[in-house]
């Protein structure tokens, strides 16, 4: 990845290339985009360099967005901004290039690390997002966990498996294959053994919902000696205290909607739509009476605001949101 | 739900099959690893199941579909490097100045944690608001749209903010 570094000096390249990029992810770019930026890019070949840069440097922060957010967080004693003076950066910097200032720079490095990163004493680390807010996690393995909106998830990672805990959450995980170290997950009171697959897991009020897309799970529910097998395009259902486990055929992708921002629903009482946009929005959204929970509701919910949501709500289904002081209340109609 | 199916999506690619080889051989200098990297679009197409309800452009999906596999090879080529560092990471028994040994591992993790201080410490360098951006939009996963409703900005002003950010980054990082 390391490059001479020339033709980053011209900002207009860099700065456009990084325009290019932006522009380029947005789900509205049209084709008329991308045949200007195929012009672009054949106009010289700093172009292609400076946007394969910026493509290093995209991928390089998805890996270590993890890393980048836990020191973020870390208070620091002094402001950041005191610890730049440009010319010393940029003397270290060049020392570099030229291959001699490595060992200096290391040796500055592990000053830095131990003043300012209290020792690993537990491996493990906590997730969570709060209500309102999701979340993308990607792991030291490569694997990729997307975490609903109030929901928490511990993982540590040791030599002979990848662990990982979920309490009361909902996360859909992209797990990367690795056969030596299978990929452990405690749910409730049932266990759950991935080898590397797309599942979504959800854990609620003591009830476990797991739903496959791709690869193979395995489940032992209520930690008993039984083994389930769930399979792609398959649910499983379990109530925490039971032995019992129950596969059905689903759509799997409607159990991953929320991470595109969606609700799917099939005939679901209206307790549980109320249930999941308190958890979405943080803010409580609650039923008026028993005839109101037990209305069943079908259908996808774009989950854009609490207002636009509520008002598609009410014309989904024979309900009347009231706002109020504690929040929103649900009444039939 | 509306599902247009993936028969629409087929076409479009089979009507413009020509002009993403030529894209693709541009970007990736070799028209073989072109060839290569449409037919892999194809396979995707293929087993494509999920909504099409966010597909505002058929052409321009399949060109940012063939982005975003060249993006995932460069982080498969990463992620047996990030493996290995995630090991030491895990394994460290004793911390203390006594720990850091000179083998090549030891190496390696420190040089990692070296280019992590560089970027955290350019992310720093960069205006509060933009900083905000980058956490949502990169740290956190949200979309350019969720971003921006987050801080009751537009979603132009998001993109400027991602803009100055992956400028900046180029800059700082080599």
């Amino acid at each position: 990845m390391t490059r001479t570094p020339q033709h980053l000096d011209d900002d207009g390249v860099a700065e456009a290339a990084a325009a290019w990029f932006v522009r380029l992810q947005a789900p509205d770019a049209a084709p008329q985009d991308w045949q200007a930026f195929e012009a672009w890019l054949q106009a010289a070949p700093v172009h292609a360099r400076a946007y394969e840069h910026i493509e290093a440097i995209w991928v390089e922060l998805d890996d270590q967005a993890p890393a980048i957010a836990a020191v973020l967080d870390t208070p620091r004693p002094a402001p950041r901004r005191d610890r730049r003076p440009a010319p010393r950066q940029a003397a270290v910097r060049r020392a570099r290039w030229l291959g001699i200032g490595g060992a200096i720079a290391a040796g500055l490095a592990v000053a830095v690390f131990i003043a300012e990163r209290p020792a690993p004493v537990a491996p493990a680390t906590i997730y969570a997002a709060a209500p309102g807010q999701t979340r993308t996690i990607r792991l030291a393995d490569g694997s990729q966990v997307r975490l609903n909106a109030a929901s928490t998830l511990k993982v540590s990672f040791a030599r002979d498996a990848r662990r990982v805990e979920l309490a009361d959450a909902e996360a859909a995980f992209d797990v990367t294959h690795d056969a030596e170290r299978p990929f452990l997950i405690t749910v409730g009171d049932s266990q759950v053994r991935v080898v590397g697959t797309e599942f979504d897991l959800r854990h609620r009020a003591g009830a476990t919902q797991l739903t496959v897309r791709r690869g193979v799970v395995e489940v032992r529910p209520g930690a008993g000696d039984q083994v389930v097998k769930v399979a792609a395009g398959q649910q499983l259902a379990h109530e925490d205290g039971s032995h019992v486990a129950v596969v059905t055929p689903v759509n799997a992708d409607d159990a991953f909607a929320w991470t595109q921002g969606q609700l799917i629903y099939r005939d679901r009482p209206l307790s549980e739509v109320a249930a999941d946009l308190t958890r979405r929005f943080g803010r409580p959204v609650s039923i008026a009476d028993a005839r109101t929970a037990a209305i069943r509701f079908t259908g996808v919910l774009v989950t854009d605001s609490e207002p636009a949501v509520l008002r598609r709500l009410e014309s989904f289904a024979p309900v009347r949101a009231e706002q109020t002081a504690g929040g929103v209340v649900l009444r039939g109609r | 739900m509306a599902r247009q199916g993936n028969s629409a999506l087929i076409e479009v690619y089979l009507e413009r099959r020509q002009d993403l080889v030529r894209f693709f051989t541009v970007r990736l200098r070799s028209a073989a690893a072109a060839e290569d990297l449409v037919q892999e679009i194809y396979l995707r197409l293929s087993s494509r199941e999920g909504p099409d309800a966010e597909i505002q452009s058929p052409t321009a999906y399949l060109y940012r579909l063939g982005s975003n596999l060249m993006l995932d090879r460069m982080r498969g080529e990463r992620r047996a490097a990030a493996r290995d560092r995630a090991w030491r990471e895990t394994h460290r028994t004793d911390v203390g100045s006594d720990e850091v040994d000179e083998t090549p591992n030891a190496l390696a993790a420190l040089e990692a944690r070296q280019r992590l201080e560089r970027i955290v410490q350019a992310v720093t360098e960069l205006g509060p608001q933009t900083q905000r951006v980058f956490r949502l939009h990169k740290l956190e996963g949200l979309s350019h749209t969720e971003t921006a409703a987050q801080l009751g900005i537009s979603r132009s002003a998001v993109e400027k903010h991602m803009i100055a950010v992956l400028k900046h980054l180029a800059r700082r990082l080599p």
